[in-house]
């Protein structure tokens, strides 16, 4: 096992990913209890704003502010035309969920339509080969995801702890009408839920585009790893979704060490049905949602 | 002439698929991203069973059946410890692992190469090489199909599937089996999908895992959605329009890839806007005027 310190960073490394794009998501999920297919159209635009925008003026941040404040519109749009009035008409969830997978198809292809289906990169004049870390290669960019990430983490914690929106959203959250009746306004919480969770969304998406390769599939793909890691988590705490994110990541590694890197998306699967068999409230114990007879 | 007849047969395949799914879906609903799974079950193991072991479509067809219901059941069982939308996105990842073991399971499938030289349908003799032919064979099976359905549909079991949908705990207080109920009708739409699997293999004579996809999965909900829910002329409709469309918007002088993706955006946006309508209790009000005739 010489290449310890590479899986261990690469176990690291996704990890984190998974743990922003599941954040992102449960920001909104938390208050609004949607699975929001839409969500993952956010991710993708926003790394291909950036790349319109970075092509544009050829320089780093105005690109990445402006991708970012762009992406987060798009998903205060997408609330208000679409997820208000299904809110409003109190809708069953797999209306709404539905309606987001149109939403999704329709920004995908959209997408392609604009910026082709082509891969598309992301790269500055010179590939660095990265750090040398204990035997172990990181890029740079792969330490600004890794600290932006426990960034995220610490911010949000406090967010949920201290704010007085956090709190309110903690509320709405464990009761909708209790809360309503102390005169939080669940519109004003939702619509902060959205542009917060595609601001976050919109950040990952961009940090991520430096390392990755984009296609317009690829916010989807990393959606529902988000979604897997926020599931096995146990829906209820951040703590739980750290802990989804590291075991989806160990699962996949270890997996892609000994048997095939292709083999990913299907251990990521096969993972989350396991734990609905087995340990169907999640690493935190919350209940997910079942039938209530 | 024999661009016409092929477009008629895709028709009739979609017909079949988008009308076993009405079961599953609109029936118990039971909403499944899955279903391109079991059309990609029924068309594999044909082809395999047929390229390799040179059986005849007599004896493939019921296999596929049987293989595609089998594993309809593993997967109901599964998927049914949640509800609602989380249903929806388990029988995604259930879709995600098929995709994968279709496309990663080298000896088996031949991977992302696909099985090329899969042998015309020969019924005692007769060789179904000719697209007319082909036609009326697909014809019989999708009349039979919808007969099948039809009768389903109308049974003391068909009520139970729509009781189960509307209100499961009122159902089960009546003494119905709603798990069971369940798990069949999931089963009945998978075994009813192998069959469009089984003819699109001879007929297009060669398979690989792009033709059931996730997004596959989505076109064929898209159609159950578009065409009414509950409503098996309307599948058939949907499927009609949606299958010509992309073919109408090149007649109209578009590119193809322009055309696929905007066929994509528009049933994005027909599926948004049937999902506003349902919002308001359209599929109640439409049972209800069913049951007046």
């Amino acid at each position: 096992m010489e290449q310890l310190p590479q899986i261990l960073i690469n176990i690291l490394y996704t990890a984190i990913i998974y743990f922003i794009i599941a954040l992102s998501f449960y920001i909104l999920y938390f208050s609004t209890k949607l699975l929001n297919i839409a969500h993952a159209a956010i991710i993708t635009l926003s790394s291909y704003f950036f790349l319109s925008f970075y092509s544009a003026f050829n320089s780093l941040l105005p690109a990445f502010i402006l991708s970012i404040a762009s992406s987060t519109l798009s998903g205060l749009i997408i609330y208000k035309i679409v997820f208000y009035k299904l809110i409003k008409n109190n809708t069953p969830k797999w209306i709404v969920l539905i309606a987001s997978l149109g939403v999704y198809i329709i920004f995908q292809n959209a997408i392609s339509l604009i910026w082709g289906d082509d891969v598309k990169s992301i790269r500055f004049a010179d590939v660095k080969v990265g750090h040398d870390f204990f035997g172990a290669y990181i890029t740079d960019m792969q330490v600004i995801i890794i600290l932006a990430g426990i960034n995220f983490l610490i911010l949000s914690l406090l967010f949920y702890r201290f704010s007085k929106i956090g709190k309110q959203m903690k509320a709405i959250s464990s009761n909708l009408e209790l809360s309503s009746i102390f005169g939080i306004n669940q519109n004003r919480i939702f619509l902060i839920a959205f542009g917060l969770g595609s601001c976050v969304a919109a950040i990952s998406g961009t940090l991520i585009a430096f390392e990755n390769d984009l296609t317009p599939t690829f916010g989807f793909n990393l959606l529902l790893y988000g979604v897997v890691a926020m599931i096995i988590g146990g829906v209820g705490s951040l703590w739980g979704i750290v802990g989804g994110a590291f075991l989806l990541s160990i699962a996949q590694n270890i997996g892609a060490y000994y048997l095939d890197s292709k083999w990913m998306d299907a251990i990521a699967y096969i993972i989350l049905i396991l734990f609905l068999l087995w340990k169907p409230l999640g690493l935190s114990g919350k209940r997910l949602k079942k039938v209530e007879i | 002439m024999e661009y016409i007849l092929h477009i008629v047969i895709m028709i009739l395949l979609y017909v079949i698929l988008s009308q076993s799914l009405t079961i599953t879906s609109g029936y118990s609903g039971l909403i499944s991203l899955a279903h391109a799974g079991f059309y990609g079950i029924g068309a594999y193991t044909s082809a395999i069973l047929s390229v390799n072991y040179g059986l005849p479509f007599l004896l493939t067809l019921p296999i596929a059946m049987l293989l595609s219901g089998f594993s309809a059941v593993l997967v109901s069982t599964i998927a049914l410890r949640t509800v609602d939308d989380y249903f929806i996105i388990i029988t995604l990842g259930i879709q995600v692992v098929a995709f994968s073991i279709m496309n990663n399971w080298m000896d088996l499938t031949n991977g992302p190469l696909g099985i090329p030289g899969i042998p015309a349908i020969s019924i005692l003799g007769f060789e179904f090489t000719s697209k007319i032919s082909f036609l009326l064979l697909t014809l019989a099976l999708t009349i039979f199909v919808f007969l099948i359905l039809r009768n389903i549909t109308k049974s003391p079991f068909g009520r139970i599937l729509i009781a189960l949908s509307e209100d499961e705990i009122f159902t089960k207080s009546l003494g119905k089996r709603v798990y069971q109920a369940k798990i069949a009708s999931f089963t009945l739409g998978g075994m009813f999908a192998a069959i469009p699997g089984v003819l699109y293999a001879h007929y297009i004579s060669y398979i690989d895992p792009t033709s059931f996809t996730i997004d596959e999965s989505i076109f064929i909900l898209s159609i159950v959605i578009i065409g009414g829910m509950r409503n098996l002329w309307g599948s058939a409709i949907a499927a009609a329009v949606l299958v010509i469309l992309p073919e109408a918007l090149r007649f109209l002088g578009m590119p193809s890839n322009i055309a696929a993706n905007m066929r994509q955006i528009i049933y994005g946006l027909a599926l948004v806007i049937m999902m506003f309508k349902y919002s308001k209790g359209f599929l109640s009000k439409n049972y209800v005027g069913q049951e007046n005739k």
